[in-house]
This record gives C-alpha cells, sequence and structure tokens, in this order.
C-alpha cells in the first residue's frame, strides 16, 4: 500500500502518533453500517513530513459495506477540495492521492486530511505534520533574584517557526559533580523562558542549556556556564520620595531605600535614576549614582510635573567580579518644581547633597553667589545650605524687591543691615 | 402532557409545610445554571473547532454521527415526553458527559498542548455539568421522581483491551461530538426546566 514519502531526515527521525488512550474505541462505539462510519481508512495515519516533501495516501472503503466502491470518491485538505489530477482509483475500492511539495501545517494539532464518498460524507480522516526539525535554541541568559532563584529565557532556533509543536526544556546541572535536572516552571517571563525557585548552590558555577524536541528531531543549544552570584539582580528600591527643594523652581530632591532583600550586602551597590515630564516619553537618565539613597535633580523646568524613577544594580555582591543586573525601576512617584515667571534653565543633572558643585549653570551662580557673599558678608562657613537660601532670595526679589527680612549669622563688615535669606521659602 | 405533570402541585405534599417557595427557588435557580452552561458550551464548541482546523469550524461540517458510548442524542420525541421524563433522561445525560469531556481534555492537552484556555474550559465544562446534573437530581427528588435504578459504570473510565490505532482525526472527531453533545444536552435541560419554572408553559 503506497505510504507517505517523507525526507530522509524525517524518516530516520519519524516519531509515532502520541499514544491516545484505548479508550478512545470504546467511547467511540461501534460503527453501524451505512452511517460512513468507519467504512473506509486512510494510509498513511498522521504522518509526520519535511515541508516540501510529497505524500502518496490511499483511501481505502471497507470491502463488507454493501456498494462500497472507490468510485467518486474525493479528497479535501483543511477543509478545501483537492483537484481531481492529484486523484487516481488504484483499484474498485482504493483511491490514491499525491500530494507535493508540502507546505507547512496550518494548525499544530495536523492538517486534516479527509476522503468524501460522492454525496460529500465523511468516510474517513488523517492528519498531516509537515514543519521542520527545531534548529538550535541560543541566546541563554539567566539571573537570580536576591540569591534565592534562576530565571533564563532563550531565543528559539530559527525563530521558533517549525510548524509543528515543539516542546522546549531547560536542564541544569553543578558543573563538577551532580546529575542533569530539568527546569519545570515555564514561560515565567515570556514563552521562552523558565524558573527554578529553589535549591541553588552559590559559589559553585552551573552548566544551562535548552533542548528542542518535535516530531520531526531535535536540537540542543550550547552550554551556559555561571555562578549565581555573578547573575544577581534584586527588587527595585522602595519607597522612592521625590520632593521640591524648598522654592528652587529647577529642582527636586529624590529619597529611596535601599533594597531590602539585600542591604545587607550592597556594598557596593550602584543606582540609577530616570526622570521625565509629565506628557512626554523621552526619560533622562541619571549615571552612576553610586552607593548613595539620596539625588538632587537640576535644571529642571519650572511649574512642571515630573515622573521618576529608580533602579538599582546589586554588583560586587559577595565578592562577584561581574557587572551585575539592574533591577526593574520603581513605580513612578511624580512631584511638581514650584512655578516661575522666569525661564528656567534647559537640561538636567543630578546634585549630590553637601558635595561639589556640578558644571555648567550652577556653577556659574555659584561664582555669582560667591562673589555677592564677598561683598556683602565675612562668612567663612559657605554651605550649600547658604546657597539654597540665596537662590530662593533671588527669585522672590524678582518677584518683589523690596522684601527684606533680617536673619542669619553672617555679619556685614560694614555694619549695614543684613540682606539674609529667609530659611523656610 | 397533563397539566398536572408540568405544575408545582404536588397533591401529596402538606400544604402547612409550604415546600412549594422552596422547590420554586431551586429550579429557578437550576434553570438560570443551565441557561449559563448553554451559551459556555457554545464558547466551548467554537474554541474547539478553532483549534481543530478546517473543516471543523466550516458550516455544514457534519463528520459521521459516531454513537458514543453511555450518551446518545436526545431522542426525536423527547419534548412530547412528561416533564419528569425529560428530567430524568437530562440527568442521566448530564451525568454520562463529565467523563467523556476528561477523555477529551487529555486527548487535546497532546493535540493542542498550547491551547490553554480550551483546555481549561474543558475542565471547567466537567465540573460544572457535574454541579448541573446534581441540582437537576436535587429537583427531581423534590418531586418524588428520581431516576430509577442505578446507573451503569461509565464505559469512558474502563480502559479497553484494544488497539489505540484509531488516529488523530478521530480523536478530532470524537472531541467535536462530546462537544456537541454536551451543547445538546444542557439547552435540552435549560427548555426542560423552564417549563417547570414559574411562568413556563405547562
Amino acid at each position: 500500500m503506497p505510504a507517505g514519502r517523507p525526507g530522509p531526515a524525517a524518516q530516520s527521525a519519524r516519531r509515532p502518533p502520541p499514544p491516545l488512550p484505548l479508550l478512545l474505541l470504546c467511547v467511540l462505539g461501534a460503527p453501524r453500517a451505512g452511517s460512513g462510519a468507519d467504512t473506509a481508512v486512510i494510509s498513511p495515519q498522521d504522518p509526520t513530513l519535511l515541508i516540501g516533501s510529497s505524500l502518496q495516501a490511499t483511501c481505502s472503503v471497507h470491502g463488507d459495506t454493501p456498494g462500497a466502491t472507490a468510485e467518486g470518491l474525493y479528497w479535501t485538505l483543511n477543509g478545501r477540495r483537492l483537484p481531481p489530477e492529484l486523484s487516481r482509483m488504484l483499484n474498485a475500492s482504493t483511491m490514491a492521492l499525491a500530494l507535493a511539495n508540502l507546505n507547512g501545517s496550518r494548525q499544530q494539532s495536523g492538517d486534516n486530511l479527509v476522503c468524501h464518498a460522492r454525496d460529500g460524507s465523511i468516510l474517513a480522516g488523517s492528519c498531516l505534520y509537515v514543519g521542520l526539525p527545531p534548529e538550535k535554541p541560543f541566546n541563554i541568559s539567566c539571573w537570580s533574584r536576591n540569591m534565592k532563584d534562576l530565571t533564563c529565557r532563550w531565543t528559539p532556533g530559527a525563530h521558533g517557526e517549525t510548524f509543528l509543536h515543539t516542546n522546549y526544556s531547560l536542564k541544569y546541572k553543578l558543573r563538577w559533580y551532580g546529575q542533569d535536572n530539568t527546569c519545570e516552571e515555564y514561560h515565567t517571563v515570556g514563552p521562552h523562558s523558565c524558573h527554578i525557585p529553589k535549591d541553588l548552590a552559590l559559589f559553585t558555577p552551573y552548566e544551562i542549556w535548552v533542548e528542542a524536541t518535535n516530531r520531526l528531531g531535535s536540537a540542543r543549544s550550547d552550554v551556559l556556564t555561571l555562578d549565581i552570584l555573578d547573575v544577581v539582580t534584586t527588587d527595585p528600591p522602595p519607597d522612592v520620595h521625590v520632593s521640591r527643594v524648598g522654592g528652587l523652581e529647577d529642582q527636586l530632591s529624590v529619597r529611596w531605600v535601599s533594597p531590602p532583600a539585600l542591604k545587607d550586602f550592597l556594598f557596593q551597590a550602584k543606582y540609577q535614576i530616570r526622570y521625565r515630564v509629565e506628557d512626554s516619553v523621552d526619560w533622562k537618565v541619571v549615571d552612576d549614582v553610586s552607593n548613595q539613597t539620596s539625588c538632587r535633580l537640576a535644571g529642571l523646568k519650572p511649574g512642571t510635573v515630573y515622573f521618576v524613577q529608580v533602579r538599582c544594580n546589586p554588583f560586587g555582591i559577595y565578592g562577584s567580579k561581574k557587572a551585575g543586573i539592574w533591577s526593574e525601576w520603581s513605580h513612578p512617584t511624580a512631584a511638581s518644581t514650584p512655578r516661575s515667571e522666569r525661564p528656567g534653565p534647559g537640561g538636567g543633572a543630578c546634585e549630590p547633597r553637601g558635595g561639589e558643585p556640578s558644571s555648567g549653570p550652577v556653577r556659574r551662580e555659584l561664582k555669582q553667589f560667591l562673589g555677592w557673599l564677598k561683598k556683602h558678608a565675612y562668612c567663612s562657613n559657605l554651605s550649600f545650605r547658604l546657597y539654597d537660601q540665596w537662590r530662593a532670595w533671588m527669585q522672590k526679589s524678582h518677584k518683589t524687591r523690596n522684601q527684606h527680612r533680617t536673619r542669619g549669622s553672617c555679619p556685614r563688615a560694614d555694619g549695614a543691615r543684613r540682606e539674609v535669606l529667609p530659611d523656610k521659602l | 402532557m397533563s397539566r398536572r405533570e408540568g405544575s408545582l402541585e404536588d397533591p401529596q405534599a402538606d400544604s402547612s409545610a409550604s415546600p412549594l417557595p422552596h422547590l420554586e427557588a431551586k429550579i429557578q435557580q437550576t434553570h438560570s445554571l443551565a441557561r449559563l452552561l448553554t451559551k459556555y458550551a457554545e464558547q466551548l464548541l467554537q474554541e474547539y473547532v478553532q483549534h481543530q482546523g478546517d473543516p471543523f469550524g466550516l458550516p455544514g461540517f457534519s463528520p459521521p454521527r459516531l454513537p458514543v458510548a453511555d450518551l446518545s442524542d436526545p431522542a426525536p420525541g423527547h419534548a412530547g415526553l412528561p416533564v419528569p421524563e425529560r428530567l430524568r433522561l437530562d440527568a442521566a445525560a448530564l451525568a454520562a458527559l463529565p467523563p467523556l469531556l476528561d477523555v477529551v481534555r487529555r486527548l487535546q492537552g497532546e493535540l493542542n498542548p498550547r491551547a490553554l484556555r480550551l483546555l481549561r474550559r474543558l475542565e471547567d465544562a466537567a465540573r460544572q455539568v457535574r454541579a448541573l446534573g446534581a441540582a437537576v437530581e436535587a429537583v427531581l427528588a423534590a418531586l418524588g421522581a428520581e431516576s430509577r435504578g442505578p446507573r451503569p459504570e461509565p464505559a469512558a473510565a474502563a480502559v479497553a483491551a484494544s488497539t489505540a490505532s484509531a488516529g488523530v482525526f478521530p480523536a478530532k472527531v470524537l472531541g467535536f461530538r462530546v462537544c456537541g453533545l454536551y451543547l445538546e444536552w444542557v439547552s435540552r435541560t435549560e427548555a426542560d426546566l423552564g417549563q417547570l419554572a414559574p411562568g413556563g408553559q405547562a
């Protein structure tokens, strides 16, 4: 009896159809004569074929059925009638079909090849599985959240399109000893991912790989070797607060807390801040905030709502030399800069509290401030607090020139009335 | 059908115990459940045919209506039977459906392992039809018209010593058949209960 002619790879790698329960026949019950049920059989049943290959199939009508003949039989594939020139009668009870250059299966449950009687009733069916063997998965990347688990992601070979159900299995083992283990929690962060929740060792390398299997064969990725400590990430910093810096219209203060799960280990943690104007999609990133839990954004637009996020990189944990993996960004926190009639400066930067002034507009203003101090006071204890107070004063003085208040500890050499800045604006 | 069989009056009931409001509520509740499951059964069948591919979803698709063990279509004369008898047949069919739905779920787990929503719907259907069957039995008991005699063990639960070469296409057809029977019997149950519910035809 003619059978399908799959390509050489398919012949050697063809797998039997999935084992359907024995109860299937019992559930179906005995066929009734004349109903068209089980009055014919298609061969081959459920073949697996490579894309581009050919298939020779037959539909044989049961000889014991009254009037059973192959005369008038026709074929459909996925509901579409096949041209009659593809069929021919082999004998009185058998109709043959020749298909060439098969396309990939339309659905993963198989293409439906059906043999019909002259009146259109269905006599028998067979499901074709046409596709490609899997290609080698690649680009495996893994990360551990707080050293407690491991999640890995990979890219399927050939972008995953095999037209057949392809099973991916993530395997791992300790490099120097131990047996192969199989990850069990799939699709945790996308279709090609797996999560290992527990029982992971530190300070010793793991070997990790992915095996892809379908009806036409299997493929294995390259092995990735890693130590859990080299791929640690953590939770976003909690409790991010953004507030105004007094009346300073171009600055906001950002404070956060070190991620609690690793706070005892984050000796070298790095942080990053990003912020954007409320109605913009463009984030500005402040890099290398270093191991601090506060920062001041400067050079902002006055009277503007900003969204701010912070993330953490726990690099160097337990002495790891690797770059570390950034956490997710914290939930956005919003705050607005005070309004001003004066156009605000452009650009942005993060000013560390109590540190050296940053470059650009801030430096220019500071020079002006120091110049003003030399003229009006003999203060040796200069601080940014005074600087902030001066800035606020500068802004207010644009609105109400004659607003003065006497306060502070910086004397004037000439004994003239001190023009000091209110410390609360 | 006599008016009496279609009505809620039970001449043997003690009128002072007033079981009728409770029974009416139970019938109403079961009727609502049957209506809901009819809608779910339609959705299940739609989802099912999508995953099997054409011709399963095409209008006019009519595979051989093979007999399914323990379950057949409602008989043509079903609507002409007395309501309690109809409900007995409904209850018997509803009791036969869960193991068949379980079989279909297992088959689809192999044929369409990524069709998570379909698999979930099949699992839910088995559970829901069990609940509906139990509710119909309760109504029958309240009417004094319980099913007669023990039900046979479902054949779907037995392992047959037969070859397993039925094939993928017959497995798809079986699932189509079972989903179709599920829809037919829950909608049949809805209609039969509707005749008992207040406002239903006698």
